[in-house]
């Protein structure tokens, strides 16, 4: 149990990581949002289903549960704020080079 | 009885027990005196609020109890598909490969709340980000674009959760 614990934390620290060097690299607005949205999500998502995993059957997990649900609804509103505001703004969305044109 | 106090009262019931359930899941007892203390003030916060939550009109009615036992399905479902979303972002992240594009289509989804959980879900999915939400139309934004075609897309990218959830919200 305890490894599969380390398991999750250990993917949450990799997917935080990832997430924040996608935002540094990507070209705009929205795929930056798109980095920070889904590795954001992964990242904590792991962290409470390991503390889940490592706190057992409790009034504790029901609660992180809860909190676990909250971040689910909350976290991607966020992110269509932002990408809503940039489309009503009228950005651009970044797109490949053709090759043919190089 | 009067219809319209007949809803209303419906509505404060309504509003209470989801209170309830929720002060259960926080306070983790079920101690007479804390399920008193919280019936006692699921009642007041209803009486105060169930005009925001739940709205007059009875049409929507259907929406405001979901089948719960498909919701948690849906739920387990919804977190894998996160994972496997994010090793695909994070594949996306190392190889700085991709093709975005923005593709428009609709839904066939009848209640509020189940077009939010669906706009909630793409974004939460393989390289889609819902940027608008106008009654049914979406605006998504989609890394690694295979299709600009509306219908195309709309059936890639919510085929499986529009499915899902006109089970769960009818």
């Amino acid at each position: 149990m305890i490894l599969l614990v380390y398991a999750f934390l250990g993917m949450g620290i990799f997917f935080g990581v990832l997430g924040n060097i996608g935002v540094l690299r990507f070209p705009d607005v929205y795929t930056r949002l798109q980095a920070s949205s889904k590795c954001g999500v992964t990242s904590l998502l792991s962290i409470f289903i390991a503390l889940m995993l490592l706190k057992g059957l409790t009034p504790m997990t029901l609660r992180i549960l809860v909190i676990t649900i909250f971040f689910l609804i909350s976290s991607p509103v966020a992110s269509h704020v932002i990408g809503r505001r940039a489309w009503e703004q009228g950005i651009a969305p970044w797109r490949k080079k053709p090759e043919s044109r190089d | 009885m009067d219809v319209f106090l007949r809803w209303k009262i419906i509505r404060i019931i309504l509003t209470a027990a989801y209170l309830m359930v929720g002060w259960i899941l926080f306070t983790g007892t079920l101690a007479l005196f804390s399920i008193f203390l919280g019936v006692i003030f699921s009642f007041c916060i209803a009486f105060l609020t169930y005009n925001i939550f739940i709205e007059e009109s009875e049409a929507a009615r259907r929406a405001l109890l979901p089948r719960i036992y498909l919701l948690l399905v849906y739920l387990g479902v919804l977190v894998f598909k996160i994972y496997l979303a994010s090793f695909k972002m994070s594949l996306a992240v190392i190889t700085a490969n991709m093709n975005p594009r923005i593709v428009h289509f609709r839904t066939r989804l009848k209640s509020e709340l189940a077009r939010v959980v669906l706009a909630n879900s793409i974004t939460l999915t393989p390289g889609t980000l819902t940027l608008n939400l106008d009654e049914d139309h979406l605006i998504v934004h989609w890394l690694n674009a295979k299709t600009t075609h509306s219908h195309y897309a709309g059936r890639l990218i919510k085929s499986h959760f529009e499915a899902w959830l006109r089970r769960i919200w009818i």
